[in-house]
């Protein structure tokens, strides 16, 4: 292998790898305040991309409910990204609200609760196909404005191209991790929110609502599914309602072996499996996930609470 | 003694499923007052205390708090009415530090630079936590942790605090300084809940007390009449 080819895998790796890491995060904020694996975080992150698929004014196909639809506005890439992860964060409220909370209130077992996530994950799949069908959609090629295809970090002689779309994902996940790990850890409502996720009661004695909290997590977890959900959708294509479900089982791939419920954890257990699976042989690419997952039974298998998690999940 | 009360409570009671906790009590508390509960283990003190700060719910009865009826108030509001609860098993946030701790503590309050003094002020109080500031809570020695739980308590600046066995598990010279720093606390206007294994104590500093036996109140009076009752000697004063 080549320095050249070498680099690209890198870049590839780092790249998916990053989209890894904000989609875990997403999962990872809900499991550090419930102690529950949101099933239909997969789902949000399909809903991301649509929603930014349709700000931009990107017509429907000829199925589904919506066929033909197109909104009357359109708006950049960078603006549709950033309103259609917000509306992804919403409809993550919604779920809060209507599958997590009421299981809450009664004080059901926390399986229940994954279930009934299990189940909005299944709704969500089904009501996207019926609004606007179950074909393929790709963001059209300028899509991201008047970005080069590839930008020339190297010299003219020694050219290291780099797609813009992984210049856009780097820069996006860079700023996000930064911003999430400074807010959760040196502001006052990250360490209200950090009190919420190790004694509800306790951070209520001291005059925390505990709920809302909860949903600002489901909020921001939403926004990340559907950032994520956007930047593989416009980099690669939409590939259906179902498009999320099969990222979802990576995305939970990550958390466990970057460690439940640690940021940092998700960070490094998606750019682990993003760079790794950028190494597997062209000719073996079909069997991927096989290796993200291998991986992870062998993290399970050695260090069960992940690369940084901390020694055993213990949520009561 | 005041005539107006700034916590009353009446016929509360309070169920843990089938059990009941408390049976329709009546307790009251004037402004500036340190007024103890006694009790033996179960009688129902503790929950007496998560009912006012309302993480249990009450049954039946209600509580009053500067006339007020918080009863079906949610947690964190009687927090920003200027209650405080310094909960049983001490309960500090372990993952974070005592310096963080001592912020959450202020989380209702917003002006930065009277939260910082007043961390000073428990800095003070209890020196032990000012070497230990950026120590995780949850590798505090019990002791430490009972001054942090403590100290945040007051970082709300609560008019009534609410102290669940503050003494438990300290060792004598510092159950001492704890008892002083309450005694303190009450020239600074604090009202005072306090609850006790360490009854003698308890009515040594307290102004009046409660005696509680299986859910109910079986007495009541001067903390000073309290410790000369035979019944008080006997079940509580050994
Ligand atoms: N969460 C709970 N679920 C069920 N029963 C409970 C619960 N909490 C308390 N109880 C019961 O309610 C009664 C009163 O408990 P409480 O904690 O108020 O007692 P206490 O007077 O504070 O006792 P101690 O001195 O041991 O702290 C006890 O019988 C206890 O077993
Ligand atoms: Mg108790």
């Amino acid at each position: 292998m080549n320095l050249t080819v070498f680099l690209q895998n890198v870049l590839n790796g780092l790249s998916i790898g990053s989209i890894y890491a904000i989609f875990a995060l997403g999962y990872t904020l809900v499991f550090s305040i419930l102690g529950i694996i949101n099933f239909a975080h997969g789902a949000v992150f399909t809903l991301g991309a649509y929603f930014t698929y349709m700000l931009m004014g990107n017509a429907f196909g000829f199925n589904g409910l919506l066929a033909n639809l197109a909104l009357p506005i359109r708006l950049p890439f960078v603006l549709a990204l950033f309103f259609g992860s917000i509306a992804a964060g919403l409809v993550s409220v919604l779920i809060e609200r209507l599958a997590f909370c009421p299981l809450r209130r009664k004080k059901a077992d926390s399986l229940l609760t994954v279930v009934s996530s299990l189940g909005v994950a299944v709704v969500i799949v089904n009501l996207i196909q019926y609004l606007v069908g179950a074909e393929i959609y790709t963001f059209p090629p300028d899509t991201y404005g008047t970005l080069p295809p590839a930008i020339n970090f190297g010299t003219e002689a020694n050219p290291i191209p780099i797609r813009s779309v992984q210049v856009v994902i780097f820069v996006v996940s860079g700023v996000i991790v930064s911003l999430l790990t400074y807010l959760i850890n040196a502001t006052k409502y990250g360490k209200a929110m950090r009190a919420v996720a190790e004694d509800p009661t306790t951070a209520s004695l001291l005059g925390i609502d505990p709920d809302r909290f909860i949903v600002l997590t489901f909020f921001v977890s939403g926004f990340l599914g559907g950032l994520a959900g956007t930047l593989v959708g416009s980099s690669v294509s939409i590939a259906g309602p179902y498009f999320g479900i099969g990222f979802g089982l990576k995305g939970l791939a990550v958390i466990v072996l970057g460690g439940l419920g640690s940021i940092p954890g998700a960070v490094v257990g998606g750019l682990t499996i993003g760079l790794v699976e950028a190494f597997v042989p062209g000719d073996y690419s079909a069997y991927k996930d096989a290796v993200a997952f291998g991986i992870l039974f062998i993290m399970l298998l050695v260090r069960p609470q992940g690369l940084l998690g901390r020694s055993l999940v213990q949520k009561v | 003694m005041q005539e107006i009360p700034l916590l009353e409570i009446q016929g509360l009671s309070v169920h843990y499923g089938g059990i009941q906790a408390l049976q329709a009590i009546d307790l009251t508390i004037y402004p500036g007052e340190v007024v103890t509960l006694i009790g033996s283990n179960g009688a129902g003190k503790s929950t007496t205390l998560r009912a006012i700060s309302r993480i249990v719910n009450a049954h039946q009865g209600q509580i009053l708090y500067n006339h007020e009826n918080i009863t079906r108030r949610r947690p964190h509001e009687v927090v920003k009415l200027g209650i405080a609860h310094s909960p049983e098993g001490r309960r500090v946030l372990s993952r974070q530090t005592v310096l963080d701790n001592l912020e959450l503590g202020a989380y209702t309050r917003s002006s930065r630079r009277s939260i910082q003094s007043d961390i000073e002020q428990q800095f003070r109080l209890f020196p032990r936590l000012a070497e230990r500031k950026n120590q995780l809570a949850g590798t505090l020695s019990g002791g430490e942790q009972q001054m942090l739980a403590i100290a945040r308590a007051l970082m709300s600046r609560p008019k009534l605090l609410l102290l669940d066995e503050p003494s438990l598990g300290l060792a004598p010279t510092i159950v001492r300084e704890i008892f002083t720093i309450i005694q303190n606390l009450r020239e600074t206007g604090v009202t005072i809940l306090l609850v006790e294994q360490n009854a003698n104590l308890a009515l040594q500093i307290a102004d009046r007390g409660y005696v509680l036996e299986t859910g109910c109140i079986t007495l009541f009076n001067k903390a000073s009449e309290l410790l000369k009752d035979d019944r008080v000697r006997q079940a509580y004063l050994g």
